[in-house]
């Protein structure tokens, strides 16, 4: 079997490494690191993960001490960066060396059914010293990630996840550099070390867990990220955390939404200059630096108010590498094979979202028995998908809805909760096509939409992926607390 | 103010809880009223939450100084505090050396802090409705209980409403 080390990785620490060595010594920082296509893994050989418990520095020098510990793939948070060339085929092989079960759903890729990853529902969870094959086509280019989808709210928040490329057969031009931040964060005790209480009841019922330390690419980034004057990047957000939204604004710079969820968008700025990002979502911006050499920058996040911190800080090297960014307006990345629903025809259906902390809720259906709120609390469900609630840690269910293959759908989601929800659907991208019963500017593509409390969404998709298919808010409190219903495509 | 890293934040966040909440036992007042100096009050509420805030108000109404600090880490400090899984709630008010939790009525609040039991302090559970600061129409007597002291011991009712 032939093994394929992942070079990305290296790229990255690099990266965010090389800032910081920049501002401590006065060194030069990295020249603009090699183009993503020169590491790229290549078609046809297999990429080994490990599944197992290890340590990271997420402060970083000078704080690298204490190290906390993590699950991680390959024991690193985040995991390795996998890249490969749209079209071509991508087989990993997962070994769990966890000390439970686990599987790795890999997020946003339209994927046949059994390589899902969802327990019971596509393949057996895989045990402790086992391994399990994935093999699939990369159909669309663009920003996704992969993450347990075993209790996913304990697995994923202790560092289990990674990013995952898939690179345009062609490399859109006048982009000087592709970087990728994966953004997350950690509650974390004075000791460093990730605190207990995972799935708290009061939690799962309103934000979720949120924590108190922000990384980006696993680390805290206290020494800037190095820039030069008149470079073009695209930045690949992919937003790992279990519940925190992230909303950042690049103070002084003008970032360029180009894709959601990993498919393309008509190029365009951000709502209030502000790039919003839901938990499982992903953003791909591209942001020419248009700062002097020598300058810094703030990133912040401003999503929650009287919360407002900064993220990072962009810092631009002494050397530029023009004079100003490529006046070539950005570049309209080519659209994905993903069928067009035909909204004529399509077959409306409503998805009602219910239960929640401030909401009153009697009951609910659990395992098609009726359950009242007190019942369903003391089983830690507080939420429903249409009057239902999962049962906690159960992933099969009478479906929803029963699609037939090949039809388009409409599905009007309501959120009735007074908290917000990222809902995301397996196996298939959807179109956002209304909000409040407004057609949206853009129609993009998402597989996880983030739906404001007390609103509504439409979005159209062509139930073409056959299979079971689960639909679940990203918050994964919520999702363990009963936000998650099944779609079967027949 | 920006704090320069999370980290930072999340420290401070710590050293302003524990500097809210001295871990030693409250000490007895002579007087069974609280002088009005000692009635204030700091609450940790969800940054999302709106209850929390008309809680905050229902305390000032009632001659409380409130500070509202929004908080990602309620889950955390709710263990600091050593307040039952059972008895968590949407906000936490350190107030005289006692946590209130949830909405609770301000009967209980005053008696407590008049007669300085020794416990960690009290809870409403659940939100309910028409609890001070929820709305709505009371469905059910409030039952208020004790966070004990001892993490082991079982909570006791300490008041009904």
């Amino acid at each position: 079997m032939p093994i394929s080390r992942l070079p990305m990785l290296g790229r990255r620490f690099l990266m965010l490494g090389g800032a910081a060595a920049f501002s401590a010594t006065g060194l030069r920082p990295v020249p603009a690191v090699a183009r993503a296509a020169d590491s790229a893994v290549s078609g046809g050989s297999t990429i080994r993960l490990i599944a197992r418990p290890g340590r990271a520095a997420l402060a970083g020098p000078p704080h690298s001490e204490p190290e906390t510990t993590v699950w991680g793939y390959d024991g690193r948070v985040p995991g390795p960066e996998i890249r490969v060339r749209q079209g071509e085929r991508l087989r990993v092989v997962l070994e769990n060396r966890l000390p439970e079960e686990t599987t790795i759903h890999w997020h946003g890729l339209r994927v046949p059914n059994a390589m899902d990853g969802v327990p019971h529902l596509t393949q057996p969870p895989i045990a402790p010293g086992e391994s399990f094959a994935y093999e699939f086509d990369a159909t669309d280019a663009g920003t996704y990630w992969y993450h347990p989808h075993v209790r996913s709210f304990e697995q994923v928040e202790r560092g289990l996840y990674g990013p995952l490329v898939i690179e345009e057969r062609e490399l859109p031009r006048t982009i000087d550099r592709d970087v990728t931040w994966v953004l997350d964060d950690w509650r974390l005790l004075e000791d460093a070390q990730i605190a207990g209480g995972f799935g708290n009841a009061m939690e799962a019922g309103m934000t979720g867990r949120v924590g108190n330390t922000v990384t980006v690419n696993g680390r805290v980034t206290d020494g800037g990220f190095a820039v030069r004057s008149g470079e073009r990047l695209r930045l690949r957000l992919v937003n790992a955390a279990n519940a925190r939204i992230f909303g950042l604004v690049f103070e002084g710079h003008e970032p360029v939404v180009v894709a959601l969820d990993g498919q393309p968008v008509t190029p365009h700025a951000p709502e209030d200059g502000r790039v919003v990002v839901g938990p499982g979502m992903r953003v791909d911006l591209v942001l020419d630096m248009t700062g002097r050499p020598g300058a810094r920058a703030r990133v912040l996040d401003t999503y929650y108010a009287k919360l407002e911190y900064r993220l990072l800080e962009i810092a631009y090297g002494a050397e530029p590498l023009r004079d100003r960014p490529p006046t070539a307006p950005i570049p309209t990345l080519p659209a994905n094979p993903v069928p067009e629903p035909n909204l004529a025809r399509a077959e409306r259906h409503a998805v009602v979202l219910g239960g929640g902390m401030m909401n009153h809720l009697e009951g609910a259906l659990v395992d098609g028995r009726w359950l009242d709120a007190r019942e369903m609390m003391r089983r830690g469900l507080i939420w429903t998908v249409n009057g239902t609630a999962a049962a906690p840690g159960v992933h099969v269910h009478e479906p929803l809805a029963v699609l037939r293959r090949g039809a388009s759908y409409l599905l009007e989601i309501r959120n009735e909760t007074a908290w917000p929800h990222p809902m995301h659907l397996h196996g298939h991208s959807f179109r956002v096509i209304a909000r409040n019963g407004v057609p949206t500017r853009h129609r993009e593509w998402q597989d996880t939409v983030l739906i404001p409390r007390r609103e509504s969404v439409e979005i159209a998709f062509v139930a073409d992926n056959p299979g079971d298919w689960m639909f679940h808010c990203h918050v994964l409190e919520h999702q363990a607390a009963g936000m998650m219903g099944l779609v079967r495509v027949a | 103010m920006m704090p320069t890293t999370r980290r930072a934040t999340f420290r401070a966040v710590l050293a302003a809880t524990a500097a809210a909440v001295p871990l030693t036992r409250p000490v007895r007042a002579a007087a069974a009223q609280p002088p009005a100096a000692s009635r204030e009050a700091t609450l940790y509420k969800n940054p999302q939450c709106d209850c929390c805030e008309g809680y905050a108000a229902y305390l000032r109404e009632n001659g409380y100084e409130v500070r509202v600090l929004p908080s990602h880490d309620l889950a955390l400090i709710s263990r600091q505090q050593q307040v039952p899984p059972t008895l968590e709630g949407c906000h936490i008010t350190m107030v005289d050396g006692y946590t209130v939790v949830g909405h609770v009525p301000i009967g209980p609040v005053n008696r407590l802090l008049a007669e300085r039991p020794d416990i960690r302090g009290i809870s409403l559970p659940g939100m309910p409705m028409g609890s001070p600061g929820m709305g709505g129409p009371k469905a059910a007597p409030f039952t208020i209980y004790t966070i004990p002291r001892d993490p082991a011991a079982e909570p006791a009712v300490y008041a009904v409403e």
